[in-house]
């Protein structure tokens, strides 16, 4: 039965990252972060992610704050936000992310408030998704390592 | 650095550097080099900063971490020579990475490998020329961080060779470890002869600060001037016409006559062209240094018998600048470091008598790095295809200075005892010699006949030619071959006569023919096998130029056999690229692209040699010879492939081991 949950937790895994894949929402970095795991650091996964959700939200709320404060946003900043944004996205994979960062980029090199506004609230979006997904995807291998825990020692027995 | 000598001094050699973090020391096996690289990493992207760590710590690298650029370069100043590399984002709140980037390199002399998630050419461009060895782009792979450690050893061979350090206490340290390990004549050399000339160069350094800061993107869009090949000819053109001493910016500006360019770009680079002298003349006097300078490159390699890539490595570092001294005074200028190893000087009575042909091929190439207009092309150019005495004659007299044959050195070698010699001359001719014979030989040994053109030659090429030193192993087809009005020797003028810019290339292949000759002093036989391919490069060339119809049979195979060797030696090979993409720059885009494929196929080690001749010489012959050349080179890119597949690898190694072993040496070495 508990053996049963431990192979059922892993394909469930299996079959949300495949549609988080087959989504684009990650890519392959996603799984050198995975393979990057091992002894050493056991936690290696979710201990990035956790870095980058704290950072990216911190990040968001600046530029929502940057958009929103005065009539003339100052770019430069938004610009220096979205690289870093962009570059700890494409650190976990969140390929999504990225992809419309490079969009509200864009709006802002050009001064683009309206785009701006667009891509930024795009981006929540697709962060959003991201973190649920991805804390779907933690809840259940906290699951399955509880399981493997629990069924050894009934295997002893 | 500590990690470096390691790879110099494999077991023993101490362990890591005290400093050493001790964060996965414990995967560190003593000995197995870029294990336990001390590597910085530098990004305010946390993400980043962490998947980097683990990934560094997968390649068993020692990393440190660190968040803000401010506080990295604190620690970098406290612990100098604590770090092997540095990575280091480009975006970062505190500091920019270009700006970070340049204090390490003023201060400590590290090689910094940028990182950014903007991977347009402008943003990689700006990595490049603020001095990044590399620039990765996010997300960063491990296959790309596995291999971060070239970047250390390659700024450990420049930095011993080189004396465009900043002069910080960090380098002296450097130079003074680094003599230790290597007790290498060459890394003293350069120490000794260091202090003054690092004091000065320091200064010039400081003086491109504020340029540098300057090219920061939040101050301005400024364009910092690059000086490319052709405007540093203006420039050198410029200057010999005004004479170096009476050379003032503002004139200098005003003859080269570029729109954009501000007397505050010429000042600073002459002022560096300056210092270049200097440091040349510099070099003359302790001569001395120069032979031994020479071997001294050839002896780490000869420890690092492991790391078998390295020494080529070196090798080409070494072989590579001296021939090239244009390029080499080329990309000092531009900012790249550059071996000064290769410091010789033009006094011509010294170098004779230096007993090492290496010193002596190099004057050659000063001459031709500062005394070469380009007016002297055009006629060249006219008279090549004449391949008469007085075309040859006139060449000669045209460089002058180094174009006047040394016969006399040959003679004390014994090689041409009772013939008569002609003394006042260079070595090149020497060389071209030897690079004569080891055509010649080529030429005989593959192919039967040799179609030959009766060329008058001047006396004294008669006298020389050593035929004798190729009769021995050659067949009678060869001895026929051998009269003096051989085809050989009317390749050569062709190649003095070709270009402007193929003068100075094809001493530089004799250049590396002596190379060749002192590697083998050292006893690495297999570079040498590579650098005499070089030599052989040239004649090819020049013969395919020049002789239109009759010798084209044995052009192509001449090819053929030097391209298999090649195939051994990529590292040779690609050093001999790197020389011609120099010089390739200079005749535009159309050769720059022929040169990138250039480099592609010596990545390979071993390719379609026609497609590396062709894109060799290709281009830069029909750049200059239009019509006449072109169609000859697509007979010979014909030609050529089948000759590849006959000439084995295994055929064509013992012919130049025969040829470097007997030939060569007993020019160079009796």
């Amino acid at each position: 039965m508990l053996g049963w949950g431990v192979e059922f937790l892993r394909a469930e895994m299996n079959r949300l990252l495949a549609l988080l894949f087959h989504q684009g929402v990650l890519d392959e970095q996603f799984l050198q972060l995975q393979q990057l795991q091992d002894e050493s650091s056991p936690n290696f996964v979710s201990e990035v992610i956790t870095i980058y959700f704290h950072e990216s939200e911190k990040l968001l709320r600046n530029l929502r704050l940057l958009l929103m404060e005065r009539e003339l946003s100052d770019y430069k900043k938004m610009e220096i936000h979205l690289n870093q944004m962009m570059g700890s996205s494409s650190s976990i994979g969140a390929k999504r992310v990225r992809n419309v960062c490079v969009a509200f980029r864009a709006a802002s090199e050009q001064n683009n408030h309206a785009g701006c506004l667009r891509a930024l609230e795009l981006l929540e979006h697709e962060y959003c998704y991201l973190k649920n997904k991805l804390h779907e995807l933690f809840q259940m291998e906290q699951q399955r390592a509880l399981a493997s825990v629990v069924r050894y020692p009934a295997r002893h027995n | 650095m500590d990690a470096l000598q390691r790879v110099v001094q494999p077991p023993g050699a101490g362990g890591y550097g005290p400093h050493a973090s001790s964060r996965g020391g414990d995967l560190a096996v003593p000995g197995q080099f870029p294990v336990g690289l001390r590597v910085l990493v530098v990004d305010d992207d946390l993400i980043c900063l962490r998947v980097l760590e683990q990934m560094l710590r997968r390649c068993s690298y020692n990393v440190t971490t660190c968040s803000q650029a401010t506080v990295a370069l604190n620690l970098l100043r406290e612990k100098k020579g604590c770090f092997d590399i540095v990575l280091s984002d480009v975006h970062m709140p505190d500091m920019d990475g270009y700006k970070l980037l340049e204090h390490v390199g003023l201060e400590m002399d590290l090689p910094v490998i940028m990182m950014s998630g903007d991977g347009t050419t402008n943003a990689v461009m700006k990595g490049i020329r603020h001095g990044a060895c590399d620039y990765l782009i996010k997300p960063i792979r491990p296959e790309e961080l596995k291999n971060i450690w070239q970047h250390v050893v390659r700024k450990k061979w420049n930095g011993n060779k080189e004396i465009e350090h900043s002069g910080s206490l960090e380098d002296n340290d450097r130079q003074k470890r680094g003599s230790d390990d290597a007790d290498g004549s060459a890394v003293n050399e350069g120490a000794e002869g260091l202090p003054k000339t690092q004091k000065k160069r320091s200064n010039p350094k400081e003086e491109d600060d504020p340029e540098l800061d300057s090219d920061d993107p939040a101050t301005s869009k400024k364009p910092r001037v690059v000086w490319s090949v052709e405007l540093h000819q203006q420039f050198v053109s410029a200057v010999n016409q005004l004479g170096i001493d009476k050379a003032v910016p503002k004139r200098i500006l005003e003859l080269m006559n570029v729109p954009g360019l501000t007397r505050e770009n010429v000042a600073s680079h002459l002022q560096k062209f300056r210092l270049y002298l200097k440091r040349l003349s510099g070099v003359a006097q302790q001569q001395g240094g120069i032979s031994s300078s020479f071997c001294g490159p050839g002896e780490p390699n000869v420890k690092l018998g492991p790391l078998g890539r390295f020494d080529i490595q070196a090798l080409a570092a070494s072989g590579q600048i001296p021939p090239q001294t244009l390029a080499a005074l080329q990309s000092e200028l531009l900012g790249r470091p550059t071996s000064n190893l290769v410091l010789p000087s033009f006094d011509q009575s010294t170098l004779l008598q230096a007993s090492m042909q290496v010193s002596k091929c190099l004057p050659v190439e000063h001459g031709v790095a500062f005394g070469q207009p380009l007016i002297k092309c055009p006629s060249n150019v006219s008279k090549q295809y004449q391949q008469s005495i007085l075309s040859t004659q006139d060449a000669s007299s045209g460089f002058g200075p180094w174009q006047a044959t040394s016969l006399s050195t040959v003679g004390n070698n014994n090689i041409v005892p009772g013939s008569s010699i002609q003394s006042n001359n260079t070595l090149m001719d020497i060389f071209q010699r030897q690079q004569h014979q080891y055509q010649h030989k080529q030429q005989l040994q593959q192919q039967q006949q040799l179609p030959q053109q009766p060329l008058p030659e001047p006396s004294r090429l008669i006298n020389v030619q050593p035929s004798c030193l190729v009769v021995p192993q050659s067949s009678a087809g060869f001895q026929a071959a051998g009269s003096p009005a051989s085809v050989n020797q009317s390749s050569t003028f062709n190649r003095s006569t070709v270009i402007d810019y193929s003068l100075p290339s094809y001493q530089g292949n004799a250049a590396l023919n002596t190379g060749l000759a002192s590697d083998k002093d050292l006893k690495t036989p297999g570079v040498l096998s590579g650098y005499s391919v070089q030599g052989s490069i040239s004649p090819t060339l020049s013969s395919s130029l020049a002789n239109a119809d009759s010798s084209s049979s044995c052009q192509l195979r001449n090819p053929s056999a030097n391209y298999n060797i090649i195939g051994q030696e990529p590292g040779a090979v690609s050093n001999f690229c790197n020389i011609q993409g120099s010089y390739d720059a200079k005749s535009g885009e159309a050769i720059d692209q022929g040169s990138l494929k250039d480099l592609g196929f010596v990545g390979k080690g071993s390719g379609n040699p026609s497609l590396f001749t062709v894109d060799e010489f290709g281009p830069p012959l029909k750049h200059i010879y239009s019509g006449k050349v072109h169609p000859e080179n697509g007979a010979s890119r014909i030609k050529r492939e089948p000759s590849f597949d006959f000439v084995d690898a295994k055929v064509s190694i013992p012919v130049l081991e025969q040829l470097s072993s007997n030939d060569l040496m007993s020019v160079f070495t009796e």
